[in-house]
């Protein structure tokens, strides 16, 4: 029921004059798919993806990895390259937590705070003074410094590996037609399809953890820095090449200081993508508060995840409210600013041997507040009383049943019932109407190398409840977007939510899922709707915010209702947008679908779960090249027709 | 000055000949064919998919004077004036400063001719965000490498020059158009070029900005006597600035010539529907409307010389009510009568010879 709306829905919102291409591509769709279909139902006739056509890679997959740990102390290749890699970050990781846990909690927050007033001012000052505070009376100090020790490592090399990157990027074309591609993929793999190809050349660990993240946070940074180089003012780089400056000049009077705002906002997403994957990096090993969480949530212990989820919470508010602040301050100051900062060094250093003079280096556990328990009590309360039986309402537990019963479960079915080629085909046909011929056939080859990998039934069960949450998103989404770009106080009260809402790393967003629906598939997909959601509203708004006002007014002129607008002018207008924010959607909400499998969201994030829990790296890998492939095609299909292409020409 | 000692007093500063800049696939191959080099724009397109900014252009600019590139947007004046210190590329042609071949000359040199003997004004001004205005004045300096007390000494001057005093510390972001454009001149004028180069410098101004800042141009000239290139899409400031003009259309000029020339004999339909709108007694002189004096006439009546404005004239027959006297020293060259005045308002008035509009 839900495949027959998904495919219809984006046919119907194309605008007249795109239905005539549309039209003809369909018509080419049904020729090519008329010889085909017949053809390959002769030949593999089966609901499901014929068993011919798959590839078994779990055996070589498996000798890979066996070979990979037998030979791990032994083989030059790690014994010269990857161990002294990995003995380095372990060295890295410990000093900087050693350094940390040496300047105590009063010299760790008094830097923290110091840094947000020299960055961000004296309120972003205050408010990060609080969060670490608050992250010590949650009796969390030291898996707070854990997290924060292989933050920093892994921050820092991401913005290295990243700023050299879009240096290449920025500075030769060449490079960067090679390079984006490659950036704009990585963006729309969910965080769990990195975890199994580092633990398979590093083993599960700290260092496994710190690559996962640095290859996942580099990203934006690379193509941050890549756009500011280019998007440089035309004119101010010719009137510098004017007076005869040397390249190595030009770049570095110029280029960069005029790239500040990108490169610092590269800095700020790659912070918060690096804090995202430093706590699901705890499936592999990072210790810290995602670790805390990750076995609080194994134990449906919501209590001790919350615990360790508000620190979380409260260092993604802080890091990011501190870099994006320092994005949008003036430019560097002079001398007064230098002093500033040595102030505040000073500052820093005073506090911390005022703590360990006075013997206070360690969080005092008389000064924890311990939460756990309470707040299990309140779960308890709520599971006798509002799991369900509520009057009229019926309680979370019921709609979770209700949800997995008529939403989830039938598209599920609907979608493993399907002929594959039939899958194929909407896929190719979606993705076509949207999109290119290019992202139509990315979008197919992708489909089919699930069904390729031997996980087509799997992979069809998270597209199931990827598309059922999506759908869900989208709906309140479109919705609250609507409404915020039409009330300015809506808009006022919903900013600071969505601020919040969109710096959260995917993994807290499992906690009050769980502790609301309990644990299976429709947790998870309240999570990722959840997640999702704000980008969305976000997009649909600034969207419809944008439209041009002298459109609408001359609409308004003629005697249009606010409803005539909307529909005729506001929406038709804001498509480009409607279209991002519905990519977007699938994007982030593929993401936590799959993360959902430690929740008992089952299919490829189980699958990927289960490997590492099980050191079967053989089936999670073949999970995680499926989790790609998906997130792969759902981008594609989701892909407005060449907007990328032409944001690169 | 050490430029004076290398080349004659009258020699050309820009030297350009047969300059061609084709933008587009294999467009060296425009230049060199007879047949491409031929066609219009819109057929060359067609046929090569290449686009033709600057064909066969040449000219000289004479030291000391303001030399106009005047055209419409799309005409290649601004790609032209780029390529006199290749800031594009030239596809084709000479050009040469002082007698040296721009063309031939190496990274380095190229970019000693930059720093020290052509700086250009921009017409969205180009200047630097995050450096102050001081710092922006001083940034041609500093990228030649002098000392950071001496830039900062030096720019100042030429920040106080450009009437800007007081303003040292500011962003360009918190000036007004017509200031940061300053900064952009007082940036140019700081490293002490032998040529400056200005690209359409005041059309993001305002009107009266714009006027205020051509007669800050002309009072520099004025002052300093250094050589201008001008690029402007519009006729009165090319007409109030330059001493001659180049019109350009399609990337070829039409007509080169003094302001007078052009507006007294467009060479062409174009040249002449473009200026006709210009007042024409306030750009023709009495030299061009006069005619021969009788004997009577060459003793008496109001004398003008001979480079003034029809208006002038006007002006001062209308107060004697007598032809004015054309004069040039004691001796009478002729005389403007009611009759010839009005003609020359009238634009029926005869025309100067082909061979002067060169001059």
């Amino acid at each position: 029921m839900a495949t027959v709306t998904a495919t219809t829905a984006p046919r119907t919102a194309l605008p007249g004059p795109l239905r005539h291409p549309a039209v003809g591509k369909l018509l080419l769709l049904a020729v090519v798919a008329a010889i085909l279909v017949p053809l390959m139902n002769a030949r593999w006739a089966s609901g499901s993806w014929p068993h011919e056509l798959t590839v078994d890679l779990s055996a070589p997959l498996a000798r890979a990895s066996d070979w990979i740990i037998d030979n791990r102390d032994s083989h030059p290749l790690f014994l010269y390259f990857f161990g002294y890699l990995s003995n380095a970050v372990v060295v890295c990781v410990r000093a900087v937590y050693l350094v940390l846990l040496a300047a105590g909690w009063a010299g760790v927050t008094a830097a923290a705070g110091l840094l947000a007033w020299r960055t961000a001012g004296v309120r972003l000052a205050l408010g990060t003074t609080a969060a670490f505070l608050a992250c010590g009376l949650l009796g969390m100090w030291v898996p707070t410094m854990q997290t924060l020790a292989l933050m920093v490592v892994a921050v820092l090399a991401s913005v290295v590996l990243g700023a050299l990157l879009g240096l290449a990027a920025g500075l030769s074309d060449r490079t960067y037609r090679a390079l984006r591609p490659v950036l704009d993929t990585m963006q729309v793999f969910p965080a769990f399809a990195y975890l199994l190809p580092v633990v398979l050349v590093f083993g599960i660990g700290v260092p496994a953890a710190v690559f996962a993240t640095v290859v996942y946070a580099a990203p934006p940074m690379a193509r941050l820095t890549a756009l500011g180089l280019r998007d440089a003012d035309k004119e101010v780089l010719e009137a510098v090449e004017s007076l005869g400056t040397t390249a190595r000049q030009r770049l570095l009077s110029a280029r960069l200081p005029l790239a500040r705002g990108e490169l610092l906002l590269g800095l700020n997403q790659t912070i918060m993508m690096a804090l995202s994957m430093a706590v699901i990096a705890s499936v592999i090993g990072a210790g810290g508060l995602g670790d805390r969480v990750y076995q609080a949530l194994a134990s449906v212990d919501v209590g001790a995840a919350l615990a360790a989820g508000i620190p979380i919470v409260l260092l993604a508010v802080v890091l990011d409210r501190v870099t994006g602040a320092a994005g949008k301050g003036p430019g560097p100051g002079g001398r007064a600013g230098w002093a500033g900062w040595a102030y505040a060094a000073g500052a820093t250093v005073a506090v911390a041997l005022a703590a360990r003079i006075a013997g206070r280096l360690d969080w005092s556990e008389s000064w924890t507040v311990r939460i756990a328990g309470p707040v299990n009590r309140a779960v308890d309360w709520m599971t006798a009383h509002l799991y369900s039986g509520v009057p009229y309402v019926g309680g979370t537990a019921d709609w979770a049943g209700r949800f997995t019963t008529w939403i989830l479960d039938p598209v599920r079915a609907g979608l493993q019932w399907l002929p594959w080629w039939s899958v194929l085909l909407v896929v190719a046909a979606l993705a076509w109407l949207i999109g290119t011929w290019r992202t139509a056939l990315t979008a197919v080859l992708a489909m089919a190398a699930t069904g390729v990998l031997g996980v087509w039934k799997p992979s069809l069960d998270t597209l199931s409840q990827v598309l059922a949450a999506v759908a869900v998103t989208l709906v309140l989404g479109f919705a609250t977007g609507i409404a915020a770009a039409r009330s300015d106080r809506f808009e006022r009260l919903l900013r600071p939510v969505l601020d919040v809402f969109q710096t959260l790393p995917q993994f807290v967003y499992l906690i009050p899922v769980v502790a609301l629906f309990g644990v299976g598939r429709a947790p998870a997909v309240a999570a990722a709707i959840v997640y999702a959601l704000p980008a969305v509203v976000r997009i649909t708004t600034q969207g419809l915010r944008q439209v041009d006002p002298a459109a609408l007014e001359s609409a308004r002129s003629l005697g249009a209702t606010s409803f005539q607008q909307l529909r005729q002018v506001q929406l038709p207008l804001a498509r480009p947008a409607l279209l991002l924010a519905v990519n977007q959607g699938v994007v982030l909400v593929l993401a936590v679908v799959i993360i959902g499998g430690l929740v008992g969201g089952g299919a490829l994030g189980y699958d990927v779960v289960f490997g590492l829990a099980q050191g079967d790296l053989a089936t999670g890998l073949v999970a995680g090249a499926a989790i790609v492939c998906l997130g792969l095609m759902l981008d594609r299909v989701t892909q407005p027709t060449g907007r990328r292409a032409k944001k690169g020409a | 000055m050490s430029k004076d000692t290398r080349t004659p007093a009258d020699a050309p500063v820009f030297s350009v000949e047969g300059l061609w800049k084709v933008f587009g696939p294999k467009a060296e191959r425009v230049p060199t064919d007879p047949e491409f080099a031929s066609l219009s724009p819109a057929e060359l397109r067609e046929r090569t998919g290449c686009t033709a900014a600057v064909r066969d252009v040449g000219f000289d600019v004479r030291k000391g004077e303001v030399f106009v590139v005047m055209g419409l947007s799309g005409s290649g004046k601004s790609t032209l004036v780029r390529c006199l210190t290749r800031l594009i590329e030239p596809t084709a042609g000479t050009i040469a400063i002082d007698g040296e071949d721009v063309r031939a000359m190496d990274k380095a040199r190229l970019r000693e001719l930059r720093r020290h003997r052509a700086a250009m004004v921009f017409q969205h001004f180009g200047l630097l965000p995050h450096r102050t205005v001081l710092d922006n004045v001083a940034y041609g300096l500093e990228i030649q490498g002098v000392g950071r007390a001496e830039r900062r000494e030096r720019a100042a001057a030429f920040v106080a020059k450009v009437g800007l005093e007081g303003m040292e510390q500011r962003r360009p972001a918190q000036l007004s158009g017509g200031q940061r454009q300053r900064v952009g001149l007082a940036r140019a004028l700081a490293v002490d070029p032998e040529v400056l180069l200005f690209d359409e410098p005041f059309s993001a101004l305002d009107p009266l900005i714009r006027r205020d800042m051509q007669e800050e141009v002309v009072r520099l000239h004025r002052e300093e006597g250094r050589t201008m290139v001008f690029v402007t899409h519009d006729l009165s400031e090319a007409l109030k600035l330059g001493d001659r003009i180049a019109l350009m259309r399609d990337g070829r000029v039409v007509q080169l010539g003094t302001p007078e020339g052009i507006v007294g004999s467009p060479a062409d339909d174009y040249v002449r529907e473009f200026v006709r709108d210009v007042p024409r007694e306030q750009v023709m002189t009495v030299r061009t409307a006069m005619r021969a004096a009788t004997a009577e006439e060459a003793a008496d009546g109001p004398a003008l010389p001979p480079d003034a404005t029809v208006s002038e004239a006007i002006e001062a027959v209308a107060r004697t009510g007598s032809p004015a006297r054309v004069m040039d020293g004691g001796r009478c060259l002729g005389v403007v009568d009611h009759d010839r005045l009005l003609r020359v308002v009238a634009g029926t008035g005869h025309r100067p010879e082909p061979g002067e509009k060169a001059a």
